[in-house]
C-alpha cells in the first residue's frame, strides 16, 4: 500500500498530496491539527475530533459531493476538495464574529421574533447560515449510481477489530466462511473469511422468524455502494469509541479523542502535535501514553491514576495530574493551554499544550443492538447501555450475538467472548463461566466529577452538542424551564439531532441531566436510535429492489 | 410522570399534542376551569413532534380551506402571542402533476382556492423548474403553487402553547394514560387514568393516532383508523429549495427546513393500528430515495441522516371529527385530522372549545360532526387531498 506515487489533489485552491491509501484528513494534518470546518451556528473554528467518521470536524465537499468526512476519504488524482461554510476561508472566517457578538448564544426559540416586519429578513439570514455545503452536483450523484451488492451468508460478523476477527477465525476453523464487514478503510483480513472494508451496516432490523435466513441487513461501502446481506446469524463486534467531555472551549481545534489521535498517527506517521495533554486515568490513557509518548507532556485524570499508568508515564518523563478537573481550553483559535483545578479545595493551574487527547471513557458502539430490538441493560461503570447477553454472547434476539467491548466485555477477555459466540453458532457448548465485564453497579466516576464541576463558575463556551452547536447553558435553561427527560431536552435544544446521531453529546448530557433532574440516568431516558446508523447516500438507498419488508423496532 | 394534582376537573383533555394543548388554552382562558390535560407520553412524543411542519391552504373543500386559512393567520401571529419563534416561513406549497389528469384535478383545487381569495397559481413545467432547482426534465407536466402556504418548526409551537395553557391555569399531566371514561346518567362523569379516576363534566378526545382506541374504550363505535406514516431527514445543505413540494401520485412531500435538512415522506402501506409501535422500514427508505433521486437527480449524492414514523388518525371521508358525540353527552371529539392536525389545530381547537362550552360551532355538521358516522345518510363530501 505504501508503493506508488502520491495522489495530487486540491484543497481550497491549494495543491496537496496523499500517499496511496492515505486519507484526505491525514494528508491535511501532517504538521499540526488543522482547522477544517466552521461550526454550524456560531462559526467556531473546528478541526478533526473523532477520527472515525462520526463527528462534523472534518466535513469537506469533494468533487461536488457535500458532507464528505475527510477522515473517511482516500483522495484520487485530480480531486477537488473545498470547505464552504466560511468566508473568506475556514482559517479566517468573518462569520466567526457571530461567536463574539453573541457571547450567550442566539436564542432561536424565543428570539428573532420582533419587530414582525423583520421576520422575513431574520429567516433569510438564519437560513443562509444553515447547512455546511451547497447541494450536490449532478456529476457527484451520477458517480454514486451502482447496483446494490447482494450477499447471502451463514454468519455475518460486523466489525473487524480484535474480537470480530477472533470470531471470524474461529468460525473458519469450524468450517464456515463468514462475511466480515468493517468501517475501516484497511482492516486486517482473516484467512478463509470474506471481508468488505469501508463498509458500514446502517440497518439491522430484528430477525424475522418466518424468513429464511432470518436476518436481512443493509450496509454501504464507501464511497456509497449499497450492500444487502442476508444471514442466519449475526455477530456484532462493533467495539467501543472514546467519549467527549464537557468544559469551556471543549470544541477547540486541537482537542481530539484518543481514536482521533491514533487515527492520525501510525503507518510511519508522527502525530500532528508535540506536547499534548492526555485526559484519563485508565487503560485507554495508558495505551495513548505508550504509543504517542514522546509527543505527550502530561496526563490529567478525573480520579486517581493507577500504578501501571504512573509507571508508563514516569518512564517517559510525562507529568501526572490525578484528581483534576478541566475548566476550560484556551487559545485564540486552536487550543494553547488548559485551565485546570485540582479537585476538592485544590488550586487552579494552567498547562500550555498544542493538543488534548480525550481518553477518559470508552463507550460501546451500540446503535445496531437498539435497531435489532435486543434487550439492553444500563451499566453504570461507563454510564451506557449494553445488550443483555448470556455468557456465550447470545442477545435476547435469537441468532444475534454480541462480543467484545460492544457487549461490555473487558479487553482482556474479548477474544474469549468471540470464541464462545462462534462455538455456540456451530452448535458447541461454550464455557458458561462469567466473563469480566464493565460494572453494572455503583456510580460512574464522571457523576461525581460533574457534580463538583458544575459548582465551579463556568468560563468559555461549553459546547453540549458540537454537530448542532448547542451550548451547555441551553441544556441548563431547558431544565430550569421545566423540560424534563432527554427526549424532551433533545427536542427543546436540538442536542443529539446532528450528523453524529448523538454519539458524542448524549452520554454526557444524560449524566448531567441526571444530576440536574435529581434522578438516575435510566430514568432520564435514552433517545431512540433512529436508522440509519450513519448517513447513507440516497443513491445507494434508491438502488434497493422494490420488495423490502425489513423494519426496525 | 406528573400525576394530576386534584381529583376533580371541569374538563379533561386527552392528548397533549398541538390540538389538545390549543383546546386547553382556549378553555382555560375563557375561565372554564379547572382543566386537566393528560398524555401517555412526554411532550411532543406523538404526531405533534413527528410531522413535517407543513401548513397549506390548498384543499378540495371550501370548509377545509377556511380552517386552514385561519390557521395560517394564527401561525403568523404565533411568535407575538406565544413568545416562541416557530420559524413559520411562507415559502409556498407546490403541488406537482405528472400527467394531464392530475393537472386537471389540481386546476379544480386551484379554482376553488382562488374563489376563496387566495392567490394560487397554475405553473407550466418551466414555472415548476424555477421553484425546484435541479428537477429532472420531463418530470412534471405542471403544478399549482400558493405562496402564502408554508412550513413551521413544530417543537416550539408545542412548547409555546404548553406554556401558555399552563400560564392561564390549565394543568398538564404527562406520562398519564387515559384508559376510559366513567359515565353517570348517560353522560360523562369522569376519566379513568393510570393514576386513578378523576371526575369531569366533559372530556375532549384529542389523542391523535390513539383517539379511535380511546373512543372505543368509552364504548363509542368510531371509524377512526391509525395509519403509520414514515418520514426522513437528510444531511443539511445550504438553502436551495423554497416551497414544500407535494406529488399527488404517491404522496411524496418534502421541504428544506430552516436548518437546511430535506425533510419529507411518502405513502407506503403498513398494517393499521398503533400496536406495532412506530418503526422505520427499509421499504420506505428505498421508495423515498427513489422518489427524491428520480425527481431531483443530484440529491443522490446526499446522505439520509435519520428516519422515524408516526401515526395519522384517518377518517373515511378525510374530514376531521370536531364536536360533541350525540351518543354520549360530555364526550367531545377533536380528532381524525388525517395527518393534518398541526396545520388545522389553531382554527379547529377554537371550535372544539366552543363545543365543550356548549356554544354554537360554525362548522358544517355534515362534514365535521361525529354524528355523520352514526346517521344512515351517506357522507356528502370527501376531502381527498390527504397528503403533504
Amino acid at each position: 500500500m505504501t508503493e506508488g506515487s502520491p495522489r495530487r489533489f486540491e484543497y481550497d485552491g491549494s495543491p496537496g498530496a496523499a500517499q496511496p491509501g492515505e486519507t484526505l484528513l491525514t494528508a491535511l494534518a501532517r504538521e499540526r491539527l488543522p482547522i477544517l470546518q466552521r461550526s454550524v451556528r456560531y462559526h467556531r473554528p473546528r478541526g478533526p475530533f473523532c477520527g472515525i467518521g462520526q463527528c462534523t470536524g472534518c466535513l469537506v465537499r469533494v468533487n461536488g459531493r457535500p458532507n464528505v468526512r475527510a477522515c473517511r476519504y482516500v483522495p484520487k488524482d485530480g480531486d477537488r476538495a473545498t470547505s464552504e461554510h466560511a468566508w473568506p476561508s475556514v482559517r479566517f472566517d468573518a462569520l466567526g464574529l457571530l461567536d463574539v457578538v453573541f457571547p450567550n448564544g442566539v436564542d432561536n426559540l424565543h428570539g428573532l421574533r420582533r419587530p414582525a416586519f423583520f421576520t422575513g429578513f431574520y429567516q433569510r439570514v438564519v437560513r443562509g447560515l444553515a447547512g455546511y455545503h451547497e447541494p450536490p452536483s449532478d456529476a457527484a450523484a451520477a458517480a454514486l449510481k451502482a447496483p446494490v451488492e447482494e450477499r447471502n451468508v451463514e454468519v455475518l460478523v460486523i466489525g473487524a477489530g480484535a474480537s470480530g476477527r477472533s470470531a471470524a477465525a474461529r468460525l473458519v476453523a469450524r468450517g464456515l466462511r463468514p462475511l466480515l464487514l468493517d468501517r475501516g478503510l484497511a482492516p486486517q483480513p482473516v484467512p478463509g473469511a470474506d471481508l468488505l472494508a469501508g463498509t458500514t451496516v446502517t440497518f439491522l432490523p430484528p430477525a424475522s422468524p418466518g424468513r429464511d435466513p432470518p436476518f436481512d441487513a443493509l450496509a454501504f461501502t464507501e464511497p456509497g455502494r449499497g450492500v444487502r446481506v442476508r444471514a442466519r446469524s449475526v455477530i456484532i463486534a462493533t467495539g467501543s469509541y472514546d467519549a467527549t467531555l464537557l468544559f469551556g472551549g471543549n470544541d477547540r481545534p486541537g482537542i481530539v479523542t484518543a481514536d482521533g489521535a491514533l487515527t492520525l498517527t501510525g503507518r510511519g506517521r508522527l502525530p500532528p502535535f508535540r506536547r499534548a495533554v492526555v485526559v484519563g486515568g485508565g487503560e485507554r490513557a495508558r495505551e495513548v501514553v505508550e504509543r504517542l509518548g514522546p509527543h505527550i507532556q502530561a496526563v490529567v485524570a478525573p480520579g486517581e491514576i493507577p500504578p501501571e499508568l504512573v509507571r508508563a508515564a514516569s518512564d517517559r518523563g510525562i507529568r501526572l495530574y490525578p484528581r483534576s478537573m478541566i475548566l476550560s481550553a484556551n487559545g485564540r483559535r486552536r487550543v494553547r493551554s488548559l485551565e485546570l483545578k485540582a479537585r476538592g479545595s485544590g488550586p487552579r493551574f494552567s498547562l500550555p499544550c498544542d493538543a488534548v487527547v480525550l481518553a477518559h471513557r470508552r463507550l460501546p458502539n451500540g446503535p445496531l443492538f437498539f435497531q435489532a430490538g435486543a434487550k439492553m441493560v444500563w451499566r453504570s461503570g461507563t454510564g451506557a447501555y449494553y445488550p443483555d447477553v448470556s455468557e456465550d454472547g447470545a442477545t435476547s434476539v435469537p441468532g444475534l450475538y454480541a462480543v467484545g467491548s460492544a457487549a461490555g466485555v473487558l479487553p482482556s477477555s474479548s477474544t474469549e467472548s468471540a470464541a464462545r459466540a462462534a462455538d455456540r453458532i456451530v452448535g458447541g457448548t461454550p464455557d458458561p463461566r462469567p466473563l469480566p465485564r464493565v460494572s453494572d453497579s455503583g456510580r460512574n466516576e464522571l457523576e461525581g466529577y460533574y457534580r463538583e464541576l458544575l459548582r465551579v463558575p463556568r468560563s468559555g463556551r461549553w459546547i453540549a452538542c458540537a454537530c448542532e452547536d448547542v451550548l451547555f447553558e441551553e441544556v441548563v435553561t431547558a431544565n430550569a424551564s421545566g423540560y424534563r427527560g432527554i427526549e424532551v431536552v433533545k427536542r427543546y435544544t436540538g442536542l443529539g439531532t446532528g450528523l453524529c446521531q448523538g454519539r458524542y453529546c448524549l452520554p454526557d448530557a444524560l449524566l448531567v441531566l441526571s444530576l440536574l433532574e435529581g434522578r438516575s440516568a435510566p430514568e432520564v431516558g435514552y433517545i431512540t436510535q433512529r436508522p440509519p446508523t450513519v448517513p447513507m447516500p440516497i443513491a445507494a438507498l434508491a438502488a434497493l429492489s422494490g420488495s423490502l419488508t425489513m423494519e426496525t423496532p | 410522570m406528573t400525576p394530576p394534582s386534584r381529583t376533580s376537573y371541569r374538563t379533561v383533555v386527552v392528548g397533549a399534542g398541538i390540538v389538545g394543548l390549543f383546546t386547553a388554552h382556549h378553555l382555560a382562558r375563557s375561565g372554564a376551569g379547572p382543566i386537566l390535560v393528560v398524555d401517555r407520553g412526554f411532550l411532543s412524543s406523538g404526531a405533534s413532534g413527528r410531522n413535517g411542519g407543513g401548513v397549506r391552504q390548498q384543499w378540495e373543500n371550501r370548509a377545509t380551506i377556511r380552517l386552514a386559512r385561519e390557521s395560517v393567520e394564527a401561525y403568523r401571529r404565533f411568535g407575538r402571542e406565544f413568545g416562541f419563534n416557530i420559524w413559520f416561513r411562507q415559502g409556498g406549497y407546490l403541488f406537482l402533476a405528472e400527467n394531464a389528469r392530475e393537472l386537471d384535478r389540481l386546476r379544480t383545487v386551484h379554482d376553488l382556492v382562488r374563489s376563496e381569495g387566495l392567490a394560487s397559481e397554475v405553473l407550466d413545467p418551466g414555472g415548476v423548474a424555477a421553484l425546484v432547482d435541479g428537477i429532472a426534465p420531463e418530470a412534471v407536466v405542471g403544478g399549482t403553487y400558493l405562496r402564502t402556504d408554508g412550513t413551521l418548526y413544530p417543537f416550539p409551537a408545542v412548547w409555546g402553547v404548553y406554556e401558555a395553557a399552563r400560564s392561564v391555569g390549565a394543568e398538564v399531566a404527562l406520562g398519564v394514560d387515559a384508559k376510559g371514561v366513567s359515565v353517570r346518567d348517560g353522560r360523562v362523569a369522569g376519566v379513568v387514568t393510570s393514576e386513578g379516576t378523576v371526575t369531569a363534566a366533559s372530556v375532549v378526545n384529542a389523542a391523535g393516532g390513539w383517539s379511535g382506541d380511546f373512543s372505543r374504550a368509552a364504548g363509542l363505535s368510531v371509524p377512526n383508523v391509525a395509519t403509520r406514516h414514515e418520514i426522513l431527514a437528510t444531511e443539511p445543505l445550504k438553502p436551495f429549495l423554497n416551497p414544500m413540494v407535494v406529488r399527488t401520485s404517491d404522496g411524496l412531500y418534502f421541504s428544506q427546513t430552516m436548518r437546511g435538512e430535506i425533510v419529507g415522506g411518502l405513502t407506503v402501506p403498513h398494517p393499521t393500528g398503533t400496536q406495532g409501535g412506530a418503526p422505520s422500514s427499509i421499504a420506505f427508505l428505498g421508495a423515498m430515495a427513489r422518489a427524491l433521486a428520480g425527481l431531483i437527480p443530484r440529491l443522490g449524492a446526499l446522505g439520509v441522516l435519520r428516519a422515524w414514523s408516526g401515526f395519522y388518525d384517518d377518517t373515511p371521508d378525510g374530514f376531521p371529527v370536531v364536536g360533541e358525540d350525540p351518543r354520549l353527552p360530555g364526550f367531545v371529539h377533536a380528532n381524525g385530522f388525517g395527518g393534518h392536525g398541526f396545520m388545522l389545530a389553531p382554527a379547529a381547537s377554537r371550535r372544539v372549545a366552543r363545543a365543550v362550552l356548549g356554544e354554537g360551532v360554525d362548522l358544517d355538521p355534515q362534514l365535521f360532526s361525529p354524528a355523520r358516522f352514526t346517521t344512515p345518510a351517506p357522507a356528502s363530501a370527501i376531502e381527498g387531498l390527504q397528503l403533504g
